[in-house]
């Protein structure tokens, strides 16, 4: 059994205070959870840039390659048709679709890609703490797991930053 | 935090707090919907179904039943399906480009705008499939793998068309989809009941705001709009092929693609002021959708549609310097032959009037704008039924010449297509929320008037 | 942020140094020319197509950056305020284009066969009503009086407010470039045509001036690129910081492939009509100058776009200005497409060492007056209620 302590504010630049302040006390912060995304954070939280705009280029790169060699294949081996006089390979006629098929599985996979490394999709049953996060509650979580202190020590620690109505349960992992 | 000059008019009027953003945008959802709210969803799904009706009579009884002939092939059909699909350039636009360009003022109106792109271009993609006549052949559109071995035309642009639209519907969905995410979490948090809070948490895709999926999410969402733009612009690029790549005069000319892109935006643009209008004095949201919105939207209008009008002229000038015998008849049938009334219902509305909104009191004013926003719905209607109709109906033969009428059919199937749009835009306004909470709430302390401290002034409080 | 907090720009002066690399240049320019008129006696039409390539990229360079100033201040956007500078001081170099316009005006009959009225073919006498002498001159006289009018105009409303800041200076600001921008949405394409489309005196194109005007947009925004990294290099802008290069990245990666797209829709619909009057633009191109008609797809677009895809390419100095110089070149081929096909003709076009060298002394000259200017206000315009905004905000 490990314990979990959370505690909110109701305005983000006290959160990026307090971020900041037990961060240099050496406490590791769980997670922080906000109604939008807060300006600054991920630097304060040292969060590495997400990988998700190479996702879509790969995506992006396989969807153009596959559409544009279809095509290709298509009017030179699959069956070779003479549309007004064009020559069966007629690349500027393949552009739209190549163009449009980059975009579309640029697009899925990196979407699909956000909700797998996300852990978000339909049936998906968050671990929701505060329901006013969504709403206007800055929440910090901080996790006896991944920190050498006690429960009560943690929770002195969030409440000296200033975080409203800190409280700790015992989460299962 | 960013600076933000003092200048700047701030987007969130009245004494708004995170707590009263939330509160007044999920307001909708929550509240039992009013007496108007249902007399308009069912007038719009009574429009609906008689135009799912007339298409079912269309489809049983043959495109006879339209008014179109063998000189014009295209008539109202095809000319809905263009406007509706321009209808439908704004939302993704408004949450794409803006959003590359950090235009902040987009937050309060994207997600119905971009609502309303999905409802149109769903509208639009009905034209093509009716006018198939057989609904199945619609099938045939498809590469797949068939026993005749056969492919589909990968040279025409009518199938690119069909790639187009149909990545365009799925991007902007996604889009949409991933946008509503967060907001749809807001919603479930707000529902006292059980099975609501389980519907919009299956909806939410259990969202629960962990910076890290926040990160992400912006990350994609930047990229989205990277990848959506160029799409935006690609899709009425590849309507306007649809005619260009032809020979016939009044088709075939190299400016239709960046000048149908131009004016899909203007008429979307309008479609969004006609609706937003409206929806912020129905909903209660005129702090967010204020009126430096509408006139952020109608300088948008303007530029877009100045960009129509130049197309317009270089188009009839160049039709005159080619020296071609054939291309200067077109034109000059277009604006002195039969159907030149529709021409200058089109240039009026669409070049002429919108100049008005360099005046800044008019571009202010909400009565005038929506006035001139459905000026410029119908110019921009017209727009198409010029194109498609008069640079057909006198061909190079003149025994083929004929004129073309659209039949009660043809009448109603377009209007079943704003009973289908309205009715889809009336649920959307009470399941949804019409404004991107959360990008609101980011912007807020930037330009809400509640964190900038600036007192409401007298002149800016607008008048209706 | 507060002002104070902003790196100060150090006014610029204008070394000796400097002049002298200028005045290098500009006689490599200088000899280049003389060697092709006198020595390699290079074919008349080819050298004065060369000269009016040069006069046009030099305008190109002043024509987009005012355009670009303008329409950042009727977006209402902030991230260009601190560089500002560079655009008003590049604006101000239109009027001296006239200058190398009216020397290259002896060879107009070399380059626009519908100057010469006593053998108008058919088709070229139906233009006559637009395609004459008199009307040409008037219509390049206006272009460049509009032009120079809203660029100094601009100018000096920009520069008045370092000293006495007013309320109504956005307002006059805005108003201003609204004019312009209306203006040059005309002119911008009826140049075009008067300059380069005319050249190939039957053909025609509704998309052409757009399409030109693409091109100009991203090689002007190459040179902003280059100034402004120069400037920040020599510690001239140390206001300058990445999120601004990162902008200008942008800007160049977009229009790039803007500049591609209206590309392609020309070509396409040419090519899919196959109309023999309109085709005959591009056969001259990929049948004669094969090899350029590919490069200038790949430099302008295959090139800048996978170049700049990534974050860090836009906010890396030196890679960024390894691209625009690439991405400026490309357009000056661009052009040079545009005009020496039908200027000059496949027979006696040729790259040599007179198109290599003269663009020199356009880059001289065109660098010298920007300086000069840059020189005679203040390197940023500090009272402009958006600039401290300009340095306070970050790429996502």
């Amino acid at each position: 059994m490990r314990a979990i302590v959370y505690g909110y504010f109701t305005d983000e630049l006290d959160l990026l205070n307090a971020v900041k302040e037990l961060q240099n006390k050496g406490i590791r912060i769980a997670d922080v959870r906000t109604p939008f995304p807060v300006h600054g954070l991920d630097a304060a939280l040292k969060l590495r840039r997400s990988h998700l705009p190479k996702v879509a280029f790969v995506g992006g790169l396989i969807g153009g390659t596959l559409g544009l060699f279809f095509q290709v294949w298509v009017f030179t081996k699959g069956w070779p048709l003479n549309f007004g006089g064009k020559p069966f390979l007629s690349l500027p006629s393949f552009i739209p679709v190549t163009f449009e098929l980059t975009v579309l599985i640029a697009a899925f996979s990196m979407g699909i890609a956000f909700l797998l490394r996300s852990n978000l999709g339909p049936g998906s049953i968050p671990d929701i703490l505060d329901e006013e996060v969504t709403d206007d509650h800055f929440q910090i979580i901080l996790s006896e797991k991944n920190n050498n202190l006690s429960e009560t020590e943690l929770v002195e620690a969030l409440a000296a930053t200033g975080a409203l109505d800190v409280k700790h349960v015992n989460a299962e992992k | 935090m960013m600076h933000v000059s003092p200048v700047r008019e701030p987007l969130i009027n009245g004494e708004k707090s995170y707590k009263d953003i939330t509160k007044d945008v999920v307001a909708p959802v929550r509240a039992k919907p009013g007496k108007l709210w249902f007399v308009g969803l069912g007038i719009s799904a009574i429009v609906m179904l008689i135009g799912f009706a007339m298409i079912g009579y269309t489809i049983w009884f043959g495109i006879g039943t339209w008014g179109v002939n063998r000189t014009i092939g295209w008539g109202w059909s095809i000319t809905n399906f263009v406007w509706w699909v321009g209808i439908g350039h704004a939302g993704t636009f408004i949450s794409a480009i803006l959003l590359l360009f950090r235009q902040k003022w987009r937050t309060s109106i994207n997600r119905a705008a971009e609502a309303m792109t999905i409802f149109a271009v769903m509208c639009a993609g009905l034209f093509p499939l009716i006018h198939m006549g057989r609904l199945p052949l619609g099938f045939f559109i498809l590469p797949y793998p068939n026993t005749r071995e056969l492919w589909v035309n990968f040279n025409s642009p009518l199938l690119w068309d069909v790639f187009a639209i149909t990545t365009y519907l799925l991007v902007s969905l996604l889009f949409w989809y991933m946008g509503l995410i967060p907001d749809l979490g807001t919603i479930r948090d707000r529902m006292k009941t059980l099975w609501k809070k389980k519907v919009y948490n299956f909806l939410s895709f259990g969202w629960k705001g962990s910076a890290r999926h926040w990160q992400r999410h912006e990350s994609m969402s930047l990229i989205l709009a990277g990848l959506a733009a160029p799409l935006v612009l690609s899709v009425h690029t590849i309507v306007s092929f649809d005619f260009a790549t032809s020979v016939i005069p009044g088709w075939h000319t190299t400016i239709f693609p960046p000048y149908f892109v131009s004016g899909a935006i203007f008429s979307g643009f309008a479609m969004v002021l006609t609706l937003m209008i409206v929806t912020r004095r129905a909903l209660n949201l005129k702090e967010y959708i204020t009126v430096g919105h509408v006139e952020s939207m109608n300088k948008i209008i303007i530029a877009t549609g100045s960009i129509v009008g130049i197309a317009y002229i270089t188009e009839l000038f160049m039709a005159w310097y080619s020296g071609v015998e054939y291309e200067r008849y077109a034109f000059m049938n277009r604006a002195l032959g039969p159907y030149a009334w529709a021409y200058w219902i089109m240039m009026t509305c669409n070049v002429i009037s919108p100049q008005l909104l360099w005046f800044k009191k008019l571009r202010r004013n909400l009565a005038f704008t929506f006035v001139l926003s459905i000026f410029i719905n119908i110019g921009m209607w017209f727009e198409r039924f010029v194109i498609v109709v008069t640079s057909l109906h006198r061909d190079y033969l003149p025994s083929s010449w004929a004129m073309y009428k659209p039949t009660w059919v043809e009448v109603a199937i377009y209007m079943g297509t704003f009973g289908l749009f309205f009715t889809l835009f009336f649920i959307f306004i009470r399941v949804f929320p019409v404004i991107a909470l959360a990008e609101v709430k980011s912007v807020a302390r930037s330009s809400a008037r509640k964190f900038l401290g600036k007192p409401i002034k007298k002149q800016s409080s607008e008048k209706q | 942020m507060e002002k104070q907090n902003i790196p100060d720009a150090v006014p610029f002066k204008f070394g000796k140094k400097l002049k002298t690399w200028l005045g290098i240049a500009a006689a490599v320019g200088l000899i280049a020319l003389l060697w092709g008129v006198f020595i390699a006696q290079l074919p008349a039409s080819r050298i004065w197509a060369n000269l009016w390539l040069n006069a046009l990229m030099f305008l190109f360079l002043g024509l987009g950056a005012l355009f670009f100033w303008t329409v950042n201040t009727l977006g209402e956007s902030t991230w260009q305020i601190n560089i500002q500078r560079i655009m008003e001081s590049m604006g101000l170099t239109i009027p001296f284009a006239i200058l190398f316009f009216v020397i290259a005006f002896p060879g107009l009959k070399h380059l626009f066969e519908w100057t010469h009225t006593e053998h108008l073919d058919e088709i070229l006498q139906k233009k006559t009503a637009y395609l004459n002498m008199p009307f040409w001159l008037i219509r390049f006289v206006s272009y460049f009086a509009l032009w120079t009018f809203f660029a100094f105009y601009l100018r000096k409303i920009s520069v008045k407010n370092d000293f006495e800041p007013r309320d109504n200076f956005l307002k006059k600001l805005r108003s201003t470039s609204g004019w312009f921008i209306v203006i040059f949405a005309i002119t911008s394409s009826t140049s075009a045509w008067d300059w380069l489309m005319s050249i190939d005196g039957h053909w025609f194109s509704t998309l052409y001036g757009w399409y030109i005007f693409s091109g100009m947009f991203v090689a002007s925004i190459s040179v902003i690129i280059l100034i402004s990294v120069a400037f920040k290099r020599f510690n001239i802008m140390p206001n300058i910081n990445s999120e601004h290069l990162h902008d200008l990245g942008k800007y160049l990666f977009g229009f790039s492939i803007f500049w591609a797209y209206l590309w392609i829709s020309q070509y396409l619909l040419i090519w899919y009509g196959n109309i023999p009057e309109e085709t005959i633009y591009y056969v001259e191109r990929v049948d004669n100058f094969n090899t350029l008609f590919y490069v200038n797809m790949t430099v302008n677009f295959l090139f800048p776009f996978l170049a700049l895809m990534t974050r860090g390419a836009k906010r890396q100095p030196l890679y960024l200005s390894v691209i625009a110089i690439v991405v400026l070149i490309g357009h000056y081929i661009d052009l040079y497409l545009a005009i020496m096909p039908g200027a000059v003709g496949h027979e006696q076009a040729a790259i040599g060492l007179l198109e290599i060298g003269l663009p020199f002394f356009y880059l001289a000259a065109f660098l010298l007056l920007f300086l000069v200017f840059f020189e005679k206000a203040k390197p940023v315009p500090e009272n402009h209620p958006y600039f401290i905004e300009s340095s306070d905000y970050e790429n996502i």
